[in-house]
């Protein structure tokens, strides 16, 4: 299957691209039900406050109003809270308000514009407290605590001498801790030693379908329509703040408007439910976008870093010391940090390591999922401070990874799995194709000066000991339904999978269509996230479409009076030497009726590893290559990309139209942040938190010329493949500052990188 | 104030007489009243371009454009591109050149390319950049939108 005669080298057309093109596509957003009643969230104006009272009478009355939730009605559930791991976000705020914009109740009626001004008639009697909006004031000696005693839940479960803590100190969510070798002792043997330190900020996911979903309950059983990344993971929180069994709650997924992250995880799902139990109709809750910009955001950051070095640049150790802005409630941080803190040491051999990463709570809107998991934040700091170190040693920054860059094969980290990838080879192709080596080095005169800036990001794919359940429907007529949960949200799975089930089966693609996901009928998995889909989940559908496919032989052995081994599948007929027998036929003389279906199996569960230092071996690198050429105006510290080269290893591309997109889909968004796009917070208040003035890129804000590329090194996936979706986030923040460097011998450490910080280091420098 | 008014407008070829509230917006109208569910609402504030329908061939944000303001005009939406069920040479380029992940933006994105090519059937690289600063996407990093847009112009506006 190499080369040329591979199917996988014909370009396909995307199985949901004419539903998507011609308007027909179907989203949560669009779903609609009979008796269906509008919701709209009071939120909270204070950053920090305690709530006195909270008195709904008045909008209960208003016409056109059915239900009105409080914290009342939420604190009579059986398990109101929700979070990764640790569990500390109520369904709806019932003793105090922890971040503007907090939920603190809920109308339910029969339009939105109603429930809208029932909102104005809750009088909620706050007593203000003091707030920490950042880091380093809720880490001061006698900051306000957010909580006043512990809260629900475990810390993440990590291998042997690893540290993972939950809520060690004051205003601290969680704690993780590694080390490999004596780092104090290779630092104080090195020849440099660099201390350096980064700011990295928060930004919103934008996707442009709102967080909506429609609840209805039904005597016992509660159904959701929900943009959720995470089907299954939404059905226990659920079964779990009911009360009820996982079997009589069932969730709707269709395509998702966007999500990067956005809309993993549980987040007002309960409180629609909620809602729809109290009003005894289906309720819909649509938020704004104003409202998703105070639902969730990337993690703001500071990221310390103390790095050895030979004299003739070989590192030798790092010390890392991260500090990550959970926000008000959990979320996904607990996950964040361990993965922040664990990728921190790059691409790199070392001969010690030792990270502590912690999660920090302040007033501000909650932190979690964001396309890359910390991968962005560790790669931004880390591939920032090889660049610094390259620099100061007098060595091409190129020269100083190549020396360092662990090989193919070598493991990440002891007890972790080997490098798949070879990370030398994007590196070089980046260099040939933005012409690293004839670059014309920043001129003294004139206010613009050019330099070019290089990095490697990576990170561990596929989520730890992952695990995936999938089936495929035969009809027939050898028409085929690949039935799983990972949710089309713009990454091709739709596409992808099928291609998985049509290649296994030997049928043409638009022979197989990806079943609605439904989790009374879907065979479940772990959520639509850390690049997955394609190898977990298409490991799975590979294994029911084989399972299918052997049931089919199976059969027609029977038929034909011969064993299966002596048959083979092709486009619906079975192959026996020169003879093709036609499927159809043989099903409808044997089985009659409405004829049959062959139900294939599949499933895969990535082993548990108590060795391993995340307790599973990682089930493969996700490396993101970039090259950056910037402009810099030294009179207004404007910074202008000229060129963009981003590469990615798709193990071998099962779509590969797909994968590009992905690639140039995840730079652009690292591409806004490096420049101009942040969540703002002025105090307590967030300062941008509308589409308005929330910037992000444009077509206009494109490089002037953007290039992406796929290397194929092989993966554990189907036919060789690998995850893709995040890479191209990764290395993008720290190649631009790279560059920078490289044009006006000045560093910027904290993103965006904005005219004024740039101009500000400039003038520094002077 | 008056409670209702009669509005006589074309949508996607058709004639429709509406008796619209004065506040009630295209996008609702569109949605709600007629089931035409390609018209998506991201930002609804005119920021994000994914509502864009045109009117008399003008490309406008049906989240912030009264229903009242559409008498006389003529709409077109997703749904009327297709004509008879053969893709618009747009429709096509972005099928073709998989100019979309989510499809969230892509109806308002289609027709706002639709009318970019009806004024500027051969538009340079600058002039795509620009008129797409109207409509985001924060999927594909934009290029093989530009790309289809391109090979749209190529093939000459349907």
């Amino acid at each position: 299957m190499d080369g040329a005669a591979s199917p996988f080298r014909a370009p396909v057309v995307a199985l949901d691209g004419p539903d998507k093109v011609t308007g027909a596509a179907r989203y949560t957003f669009d779903v609609s039900l009979p008796g269906m009643l509008h919701a709209k969230v009071l939120r909270s104006p204070h950053a920090h406050a305690r709530i006195r009272s909270i008195d709904p009478r008045y909008a209960e009355t208003l016409p056109g109003v059915v239900a009105v939730v409080t914290g009342a009605d939420a604190a009579r559930l059986p398990d109101p809270y929700y979070g990764v791991a640790i569990r500390d976000q109520p369904v709806v705020a019932f003793d105090k308000v922890r971040y503007v914009g907090d939920m603190v109740a809920a109308v339910a009626a029969i339009d939105e514009e109603t429930a809208y001004r029932a909102l104005t008639l809750i009088a909620v009697h706050y007593e203000k407290l003091p707030a920490v909006t950042t880091i380093d004031e809720a880490l001061a000696e006698g900051a306000p605590l957010l909580f006043d005693t512990p809260v629900a839940g475990e810390p993440i479960k990590l291998g042997d001498g690893l540290i993972s803590l939950k809520e060690p100190r004051p205003n601290v969510l969680c704690e993780f801790g590694y080390a490999h070798g004596d780092a104090d002792a290779a630092l104080a043997e090195s020849d440099r030693v660099f201390e350096d330190r980064f700011h990295f900020s928060r930004i919103n996911h934008f996707h442009l379908e709102p967080h909506v979903n429609v609840a209805r309950v039904t005597g016992e059983q509660i159904e959701l329509w929900s943009c959720n990344q995470d089907p299954f993971v939404l059905r226990s929180d659920i079964a779990r703040i009911f009360g009820r069994p996982a079997n009589n709650i069932r969730i709707h997924a269709s395509y998702v408007g966007g999500g990067f992250g956005g809309k993993s995880f549980c987040k007002m799902e309960p409180l629609v439910v909620l809602l729809a139990m109290k009003a005894g109709r289906p309720v819909r809750l649509c938020l704004s976008l104003d409202e998703s910009l105070l639902t969730l955001t990337k993690h703001a950051g500071i990221l310390m870093l103390k790095t050895g070095v030979t004299k003739d640049g070989r590192l030798t150790a790092r010390k890392s010391e991260i500090q990550l802005d959970g926000g008000a409630y959990s979320d996904a941080s607990a996950l964040t940090v361990v993965k922040t803190g664990y990728r921190i040491t790059g691409p790199y051999r070392w001969d010690a390591v030792a990270t502590r990463a912690y999660a920090v709570r302040t007033n501000t809107v909650p932190a979690g999922s964001f396309r890359g998991f910390g991968g962005t934040q560790a790669s931004f700091a880390s591939e920032s401070q090889i660049d610094m170190i390259a620099r100061r040693l007098g060595i091409d920054p190129y020269d100083f990874r190549c020396k360092n860059l662990l090989a193919p094969g070598e493991p990440f980290r002891p007890g972790d799995s080997g490098i798949d990838s070879d990370l030398a080879k994007g590196l070089d192709e980046v260099v040939e194709r933005i012409g690293y080596r004839q670059r014309v080095r920043s001129s003294a005169q004139g206010h613009k000066a050019r330099g070019m800036g290089l990095s490697i990001g990576i990170k561990d794919g596929g989520g730890t000991g992952n695990h995936a359940q999938a089936l495929v429907k035969l009809y027939s007529s050898g028409r085929a339904i690949v039935s799983a949960a990972a949710v089309e949200i713009g990454q091709g799975a739709t596409t992808t999978l099928s291609r998985i089930a049509a290649e296994t089966l030997n049928l043409p693609l638009d022979w197989v269509r990806y079943g609605a996901i439904d989790t009374d009928l879907t065979p479940l998995d772990n959520g639509t996230h850390a690049s997955c889909g394609t190898v977990v989940t298409g490991i799975a559908v590979m294994r029911a479409a084989a399972d299918a496919r052997a049931q089919v032989l199976e059969f027609a052995s029977e038929r034909l009076g011969c064993t299966a081994a002596e048959l083979a599948l092709d486009n619906w007929t079975v192959r026996r030497g020169n003879y093709a027998h036609p499927l159809a036929p043989m099903i409808a003389e044997h089985y009659g009726g409405a004829g049959f279906e062959f139900i294939g199996r599949g499933m895969v569960k990535v082993p548990n590893d108590p060795k391993a230092p995340l307790t599973a071996a990682s089930l493969f690198w996700m490396p993101s290559w970039v090259g950056a050429e910037v402009e810099v105006d030294r009179e207004t510290g404007k910074v202008q990309v000229v060129q963009l080269v981003v590469g990615a290893d798709s193990g071998r591309s099962v779509n590969a139209i797909a994968c590009r997109g992905q690639v140039e889909g995840a730079a652009l968004q690292a591409f806004g942040q490096s420049l101009f796009e942040e969540l703002r917070y002025n105090g307590a208040e967030p300062a941008n938190a509308t589409p308005l003035a929330y910037r992000v890129p444009l077509a206009g804000d494109l490089p002037e010329r953007y290039e992406s590329f796929v290397l194929e090194h092989g993966g554990p996936g189907p036919f060789g493949a690998k995850g893709i979706g995040e890479s191209g986030m990764l290395g993008v923040a720290a190649a631009i500052a790279n560059a920078i460097e490289d044009a006006v011998g000045v560093r910027v450490t904290q993103i965006p990188f904005t005219p004024e910080r740039v101009l500000a280091a400039i003038e520094a420098a002077r | 104030m008056t409670d209702a008014i009669e509005v006589a407008v074309t949508i996607n070829g058709r004639g429709h007489r509406l008796t619209v509230p004065p506040r009630r917006v295209l996008a609702d109208v569109l949605r709600e009243d007629l089931q035409l569910l390609g018209c998506k609402i991201g930002c609804d504030q005119a920021v994000c371009g994914a509502c864009t329908v045109l009117v008399d061939g003008m490309p406008v944000t049906a989240c912030t454009t009264f229903a009242f303001e559409l008498d006389g005009r003529a709409v077109t939406t997703i749904e009327g591109l297709a004509a008879g069920g053969i893709l618009d040479p747009v429709q096509r380029a972005f099928l073709e050149h998989s100019a979309f992940q989510c499809g969230f933006c892509t109806p308002g994105m289609i027709l706002s390319v639709k009318a970019l090519l009806a004024r500027h059937p051969e538009p340079d690289e600058r002039l795509i950049r620009q008129w797409l600063n109207a409509n985001i996407c924060r999927c594909t990093g934009y290029q093989m939108i530009v790309e289809a847009v391109r090979a749209a112009a190529r093939i000459g506006p349907g």
